[in-house]
């Protein structure tokens, strides 16, 4: 009986230790994705210039995306006859560009904000689902896709109304690419983050 | 639009279109099932010549010199007209119990919401619902087939292009005498348009292939409706396994 009994104790703690563990990882999840809405808001209520909300943004934006992964995938199976050198470029633009546009679409305050609804996880993946509020009765869904590199989780897509990030973003370049190249499409991207930045 | 006033040409019409999409969707598609991207190309370059000239600054300055209010107004009466298009599509999709608050919905809005200028009904409880014929033919398990760009009306395609036709049927705007209707199509246009700028705004600055990007981002705009915004899997775990050489899905 008592050995019934302790067999239950350790199953029981066992189970307890993987909730745990599984709870901490849906925490950690929400966290990034709150963290970043968090500097959003900031953002947007400074009412700084565009290179204000740039800088204060950037520390944000860098720890909260898995870029290498995503630029993997929106550059789609052109990814694998890249250089090195080409990659490393396209990551360090995408980011740039990641950076430029949150800058410029969240720029001033008008009541927004934002309310987390749910985690869910899926296999290796976290499913942080969230509301941004911009009105009465009006309301965005925007879900984030978390994956864990190097131990921590992070953003790999965000589905806005049920739009994809990736998919949209991963037609558009593989179009480019397969018309002009994947220089081209960086040069492009490039110009891209010109205009956004000159846009106050 | 006088020889469309009929009811049975009307029919007649929504016959042949769907004849015709019966044709489209047997086309093979070419990996991106868009068949016809030469022609639907064309049709975008038209289309945006002429929103880019004339429709967009319409919508810009009709947006600028609207008050909110009247905006809102404007957008909740050609809401409530477009609603029994929706309570028909409702029931054709099996869905009772949104046809039943649909149908409140209209009945409030048209009577305490004044002929459909205010929408009491939403603060009741009662939400607008977004259904079309697209839809219903993407619940019956029609798949998208080609892919159209629609001169004047942009994206569509096979399994969409129907819609407007039951839309227009459905309308009770369409049986009323075209001095009426026309000027109302007009201001309806240009509010939509303007209800767009947002959206447009985003795709002029995120697009580097504005026709790809518009084309994806209504793919999945189409599949969030027809599932009611509960789509199954984005297919993003896809894209990610394999270390994304091997897992290619879809080939631009």
């Amino acid at each position: 009986m008592l050995h019934r009994s302790i067999v239950h104790t350790l199953f029981a703690l066992l189970l307890l230790a993987f909730t745990g563990q599984a709870l901490a990882e849906e925490a950690a999840a929400r966290a990034v994705v709150e963290k970043l809405h968090e500097a959003l808001l900031g953002a947007m209520k400074s009412g700084a210039p565009a290179a204000a909300r740039r800088e204060a943004l950037a520390p944000v934006i860098a720890e909260s995306f898995d870029f290498p992964t995503i630029s993997r995938i929106v550059t789609g199976r052109y990814w694998k006859d890249a250089s090195e050198a080409q990659r490393a470029r396209f990551i360090e633009t995408f980011q740039r560009l990641s950076l430029a546009t949150y800058a410029s679409n969240f720029k001033s305050y008008g009541g927004e904000r934002f309310e987390t609804i749910a985690v869910e996880p899926d296999q290796d993946s976290q499913v942080v689902r969230t509301v941004l509020h911009t009105g009465e009765d009006k309301q965005v869904t925007l879900n984030y896709l978390l994956r864990q590199s190097d131990g921590t989780w992070r953003i790999v897509n965000v589905i806005a109304q049920g739009v994809s990030d990736l998919s949209l973003k991963r037609a558009d370049y593989t179009a480019v690419i397969k018309s002009e190249g994947f220089d081209s499409l960086v040069n492009r991207l490039d110009k891209k983050i010109a205009e956004t930045e000159q846009n106050p | 639009m006088t020889d469309l006033r009929s009811p049975s040409r009307l029919l007649a019409a929504a016959v042949a279109t769907l004849a015709l999409a019966g044709c489209a969707s047997n086309q093979a598609a070419n990996g991106t099932g868009d068949p016809y991207e030469n022609v639907n190309r064309k049709v975008y370059k038209f289309n945006d010549t002429l929103d880019k000239n004339i429709m967009e600054p319409v919508a810009k300055k009709y947006a600028d010199y609207t008050p909110d209010p009247v905006r809102n107004s404007v957008t909740n009466f050609f809401q409530n007209t477009g609603s029994l298009n929706t309570i028909a599509n409702d029931l054709l999709q099996g869905k009772l119990k949104q046809t039943a608050q649909d149908s409140g919905r209209f009945i409030v809005n048209s009577t305490v919401g004044i002929g459909g200028l205010f929408d009491p009904a939403t603060s009741m409880g009662l939400k607008q619902h977004n259904e079309d014929l697209g839809q219903t033919f993407g619940t019956w398990g029609a798949s998208e087939g080609a892919y159209l760009m629609l001169p004047l009306m942009g994206a569509s395609s096979a399994r969409d292009v129907t819609s407007p036709v039951m839309d227009l049927l459905l309308n009770p705007l369409t049986y009323i005498a075209t001095v009426v209707t026309l000027p109302a199509g007009v201001v309806s246009t240009i509010n939509t348009r303007a209800n767009l700028l947002d959206a447009t705004r985003i795709r002029d600055q995120a697009a580097l292939d504005p026709y790809t990007f518009v084309r994806e981002a209504w793919r999945q705009q189409r599949t969030y409706d027809i599932y009611d915004g509960n789509p199954p899997g984005d297919g993003y775990e896809d894209y990610i396994e394999g270390q994304g050489d091997a897992a290619v899905l879809r080939v631009y």
